[in-house]
């Protein structure tokens, strides 16, 4: 969780990698789901955030959450 | 400082950008200056000849394929005009020639910061993957050829694309044999030889500005990544960076080499998360006034290291600034070209 606790995220969503120069655009609930890796949660206690702040089932949270995961670490931020 | 006199080369600010004007306006820009300084082309066109906002006085100077004793000549010339202190060469093709003369210079209160000799031949193309396995980075697999026979076996080995590169600029990338060999046949036409076949890296373009102070130590290091190039490769958006990688191995290369004076690391940070060495530069780069904007004034730094002043510590940066190049017009008189081509200076 390292890389992605240095990532700079703004409220609109702008992310900033300070290591790389990569920058990178998420949607509000990537955003909330970042806050959470960051603090340490699991995919499904995050999915579970985002269930308590979305309108949004706790299935399609996770498999949300997990298509971020991926990409996360396609980008070697996780 | 107020009273220094500074002469710099390559103020050639077009699509291929020599360093000088960002080293220029860096000197300019510093309230701790407030010397001379003098602008030194190639040719009368040279845009830096005419951004009379950066230097008080301009000259044409003979080709650096001339011998030092010509060079000499010249810079003497100016320090009877316009005085002179301390001159920084911009321009790889140059520093053969000014490491031959800087002594001289010296003995007539010309004062450089240039690397040694051996420091320079270490970071040549054909050397730098030495260099890299010893500050602990990895370089792209290369092979050095002088005829196109050669050129041929390499790039097939190496498996295309590679990249084709002269021995002093410019660097191709070559999807087939025909066009590797075109690149070969145009680089050595316009550089000589060797010629620098390298296995192509992708991932993201790091890159690394310093002026190292001769004892394994740094007067400055700025870290940044190229968001936007031309089509030679060249920045016109960048970001600056926190790679601790990046700098350490940058750290590594002074402990390692001594090396003094200005340098630019040009580095690969591979998918597979290793960095690549591909290019060291015994130079500034043409993106030096980055690092003095967020305020790092690296040509500062070695005025006052050639002229025996002290140089404080270096700030931190921040990571996230940005630099944004943009194209730009004079419009003058034809004067000051006449004045160039007539008497070489103005």
């Amino acid at each position: 969780m390292n890389r992605l606790n240095q990532l700079a995220v703004n409220q609109d969503g702008f992310a900033f990698d300070p290591m790389t120069g990569e920058s990178f655009t998420l949607n509000p609930s990537a955003v909330e789901a970042v806050k959470q890796f960051s603090k340490g949660a699991s995919c499904e206690e995050a999915a579970q955030h985002l269930t308590q702040v979305f309108d949004v089932g706790a299935s399609d949270a996770l498999r949300d959450v997990e298509d971020l995961v991926s990409r996360l670490k396609n980008f070697n931020l996780m | 400082m107020k009273n220094l006199t500074v002469a710099l080369s390559g103020i050639n600010a077009v699509d291929n950008p020599g360093p000088g004007t960002g080293v220029a306006r860096s000197l300019r820009e510093a309230p701790e200056f407030g010397g001379k300084l003098v602008g030194l082309a190639y040719d009368a066109m040279e845009p830096g000849l005419y951004m009379d906002w950066l230097f008080d006085r301009r000259y044409i100077m003979p080709y650096p394929s001339s011998d030092a004793v010509v060079l000499i000549e010249r810079l003497l010339h100016v320090q009877r005009n316009s005085g002179l202190d301390c001159v920084i060469p911009n321009l790889d093709v140059e520093l053969p020639l000014y490491l031959s003369a800087q002594d001289a210079l010296k003995q007539h209160g010309i004062h450089t910061f240039l690397p040694t000799r051996d420091q320079f031949r270490l970071r040549s193309k054909e050397f730098v993957g030495g260099i890299a396995k010893k500050i602990g980075i990895e370089v792209p697999e290369t092979a050095v050829v002088t005829s196109e026979p050669q050129l041929r076996e390499a790039a097939v080995r190496l498996g295309f694309p590679v990249m084709v590169k002269g021995p002093f600029y410019k660097a191709y990338k070559a999807y087939s044999l025909g066009e590797a060999v075109s690149h070969f046949h145009k680089l050595a036409a316009e550089w000589g030889y060797p010629i620098i076949v390298q296995k192509m890296v992708t991932g993201t373009e790091l890159n690394l500005v310093g002026v190292g102070d001769g004892e394994g130590g740094d007067f400055g290091l700025v870290a940044i990544k190229k968001m936007w190039i031309t089509e030679l490769g060249k920045i016109w958006t960048g970001v600056t960076i926190k790679h601790e990688g990046m700098l350490q191995a940058a750290r590594n290369f002074l402990s390692e080499t001594k090396w003094r004076g200005a340098f630019e690391l040009e580095c690969m940070l591979g998918h597979d998360g290793l960095i690549y060495m591909i290019e060291i530069n015994p130079r500034f780069p043409a993106w030096t006034y980055f690092a003095t904007g967020v305020g790092i004034n690296l040509p500062l730094n070695l005025v006052r290291a050639a002229t025996g002043l002290d140089v404080p510590k270096a700030p931190d940066y921040e990571a996230g600034k940005l630099f944004v190049r943009y194209t730009y017009e004079i419009v003058t008189d034809s004067e000051p070209l006449q004045q160039l081509v007539a008497h070489g200076e103005r």
